[in-house]
């Protein structure tokens, strides 16, 4: 019982720890459980690449070493995404990933959510890699799991907000054009929406404080946004995996979001004083 | 020494066929709607999609609905040979190949389709009758061609209901829920591919049998749409798909794909069964998948040359290049690498609301579905080696018999034999040493891991939510 609490209060010192626990516990998962094939050394390319590129810029920058598991979130989220048969396009698709954070700064504050990124460079400019929005199935059960695990991290940043402002108006869109304008039974529309791809990215990859607006409204907003332009991909050019080109897309739009409306800096690590070091990297 | 020699007894699990639109009979004629196999190709915005037609009813009562998602134009149609079917299906199904613990040896054997015989006889269409009512319910007939021994109608509708009465006003019984199925589509802004034979030209084609149709059409949409399939089936279909690239693999959106079990070792005794064995492994995956995957059951590269296609280990002869132009997978003159997907879809209504949306992924990693025999050594084998190798082919027996069990779900306490007859070689003192191999029982119920995710889910949030009331009542939360 002892090691359980101090096991707890170890994961619940930093969201990360959470973060980092479930996306590991949902890679095997889909390993052991839903017969992904366990890619094992892609897996390790990827983590790897992006907490040896964040220990450079640590070296370089003089960053806080708390910060490596940030890029640990990053390799884990991106091993649940991203496929590729190169090993040399995973590698650098983390490497944009990471060192996306360093270099594409607006106002202090990094624009694109790293994995997101990385995945879309991985993508689109090598042609080699590719995301598999089918692999988790669809269903009540993976929803609930993805769900709860999701709601536990995302209440703890304080970003529940834009999880579900953007379900909603994604899962509200979706109605209205499967169900209520196309005509097919609300079991469709239900499969659709406990894909348990749309459900990560739901709770695990819109939901990164460093890279949400600042403001609560404007991040509800944002997410809305992101939510209809995902819809808009999917129907009328029939784009798979397409909240992650929306997020990636609207995302842009950011910096110009929060100089309109003033927030809070978000932190990892409440406690500790507010430097650029702490705040900035994610 | 082990030598890998030969290969290939086919699952021969070929039996009645369908499409993927639905049959619609014109009379109360019993249908079959059970299995179907189609060719897809996708380049680009192109597809080339080929359905293979093992109708077992009278062809006058033969009729298909496919929706496709642009008019055709005629050079768009084609009737294509069975035998491209017959040639990818030797080439890509399940295999089982069989290696020798000694001298080897080569056999081949295939398992043939079945061909039914149809019957032609003669019919005639009103066109003009069929034009004016069709204008009346809102059906508008876009097209109309005579393709091989098919008419062929291009239908276009505003709304569901004029386009049944349309159906039904013309002869075609139409399942009460592809009503609910056709509103959809219409919405979607889908055309429907309409077809039945053509009695005449049957006869004059000298056919026996109704040949495959391929249409090509240019569109995002990359999906199949069984849903339509579903209206006039109560159980499961099964669906083989075809499918070829120039990228690499071709795999669900929408739903998981997943590979059967493969590379098992498994007795000699299934090399008489392999149909069933493969038939039953299948069905025990699909439950164990939640009865909602779609099955990788081949995955290659099959860029042809001039030699025909290259392939390791070959268990069949591959397909020729004239089979893929005929299959439309030959990218023209400019040429190009082809990749072979093949999938196995068992969907039924409960399980696969939606219809099948496919991506072309550049995965070239190989695989195929493939299980191995493995024949004792003969000869004498007194020596103490012999008895050596005697005594790990007995407990390699008993592990067959497990794997055979866990993959079929077979009862393999009658097979105790196939573990015993190697006991009876071996000298007395050896046989006191052995112990006997083991026989498990079948776990039975949700799988394992599931259990354990959900056990675990459940666990975090109890101590989480347990934690946080403990927390809240000493002091206040800083996240």
């Amino acid at each position: 019982m002892r090691i359980l609490r101090a096991l707890h209060h170890f994961l619940r010192s930093d969201a990360r720890h959470f973060q980092i626990a479930f996306l590991q516990g949902f890679l095997a998962y889909g390993v052991l459980a839903l017969g992904w094939d366990a890619e094992w050394p892609r897996y390790a390319v990827l983590v790897a690449t992006c907490l040896l590129v964040q220990t450079l810029f640590i070296r370089w920058k003089g960053l806080p070493w708390h910060t490596l598991k940030s890029a640990l979130v990053t390799g884990s989220g991106m091993s649940l995404l991203l496929k590729s048969d190169s090993l040399a396009v995973l590698a650098m698709g983390a490497a944009i990933a990471i060192g996306s954070k360093f270099f594409l700064r607006v106002d202090g504050k990094h624009v694109f959510n790293p994995g997101n990124l990385g995945i879309g460079a991985a993508v689109l400019l090598t042609g080699d890699a590719w995301v598999s929005p089918g692999q988790w199935g669809s269903g009540p059960v993976l929803a609930f799991l993805l769900g709860a695990a999701g709601c536990m991290v995302v209440l703890r940043v304080g970003r529940i907000d834009t999880s579900l402002a953007f379900l909603a108006t994604y899962a509200a869109l979706e109605f209205a054009r499967q169900v209520l304008y196309l005509g097919w039974e609300p079991e469709v529309w239900l499969h659709r929406m406990t894909n348990g791809a749309l459900l990560l990215f739901t709770f695990f990859m819109i939901t990164d404080p460093m890279t949400t607006p600042k403001a609560q409204g404007a991040r509800i907003g944002w997410s809305m946004a992101i939510g209809i332009l995902a819809f808009v991909l999917g129907t009328a050019w029939w784009i798979n995996a397409t909240p992650i080109w929306s997020l990636l897309i609207i995302s842009a739009a950011t910096p110009a979001l929060d100089r309109l409306w003033k927030g809070r800096r978000f932190t990892w690590t409440p406690g500790a004083p507010l430097t650029p070091a702490t705040t900035n990297n994610r | 020494m082990r030598t890998l020699l030969l290969a290939a007894l086919l699952a021969a699990a070929s039996q009645a066929s369908a499409f993927c639109g639905f049959y619609v009979a014109k009379a109360d004629a019993t249908l079959f709607n059970d299995r179907s196999e189609i060719i897809l190709v996708r380049d680009g915005e192109r597809t080339i999609l080929t359905m293979s037609n093992d109708f077992k009813g009278d062809v006058k009562d033969f009729a298909l609905v496919v929706p496709v998602p642009a008019v055709l134009k005629r050079e768009d149609i084609k009737v294509v040979q069975r035998h491209v079917f017959d040639a990818l299906d030797a080439y890509s199904a399940p295999r089982l190949v069989e290696y020798y613990d000694e001298n080897p040896c080569m056999q081949w054997r295939f398992a043939e389709a079945q061909m039914d015989e149809v019957l032609a006889a003669p019919t005639t269409l009103n066109h003009i009758r069929e034009e004016k009512e069709a204008m009346a319910k809102g059906v508008t007939i876009e097209a109309r061609y005579t393709v091989g021994e098919y008419d062929i109608l291009i239908l276009s509708a505003t709304e569901s209901v004029g386009l049944k009465d349309w159906l039904i006003g013309n002869g075609y019984r139409i399942p009460q829920t592809a009503h609910e199925v056709l509103d959809p589509y219409i919405k979607s802004n889908l055309k429907f591919f309409v077809v039945k034979v053509n009695l005449q030209e049957l006869k004059a084609s000298g056919f026996s049998t109704l040949r495959p149709i391929q249409i090509r059409f240019d569109s995002h949409k990359f999906m199949l749409p069984i849903r339509l399939g579903m209206a006039n089936s109560k159980g499961s279909q099964d669906m083989i798909v075809h499918a070829f690239t120039r990228t690499g693999r071709v795999e669900c959106v929408n739903y998981r794909t997943v590979k059967p079990p493969t590379d098992r070792n498994i007795p000699l005794f299934v090399k008489e069964r392999f149909g069933p064995f493969y038939r039953d492994l299948f069905a025990r995956a699909h439950r164990r998948e939640g009865r909602n995957a779609v099955f990788l059951e081949y995955a290659w590269t099959v860029t042809p040359s001039f030699n025909g296609m290259k392939c390791d280990p070959c268990v069949g002869p591959p397909p020729m290049p004239r089979e893929f132009a005929e299959a439309g997978a030959d990218w023209g003159p400019q040429g190009g690498n082809t990749f072979y997907t093949r999938l196995h879809v068992r969907y039924a209504r409960d399980r696969f609301p939606q219809d099948l949306v496919f991506q072309v992924t550049p995965n070239t990693e190989h695989f195929q579905a493939r299980y191995i025999l493995t024949h004792p050594a003969q000869g004498d084998l007194s020596c103490t080696a012999g008895q050596d190798y005697l005594e790990e082919l007995y407990y390699r027996r008993g592990r067959e018999l497990e794997e055979l069990s866990a993959l079929t779900g077979w009862d393999i306490e009658k097979r105790k034999g196939y573990v015993d007859e190697v006991k009876g070689k071996m000298s007395p003192e050896r046989r006191k040493g052995l112990s006997a191999p083991l026989f498990p029982n079948l776990p039975k119920g949700p799988s394992g891991p599931m259990l354990i995710a959900l056990v675990a889910a459940a666990m975090l949030l109890f101590t989480e939510l347990a934690y946080r009331r403990n927390a809240l009542s000493r002091a206040p939360l800083t996240s």
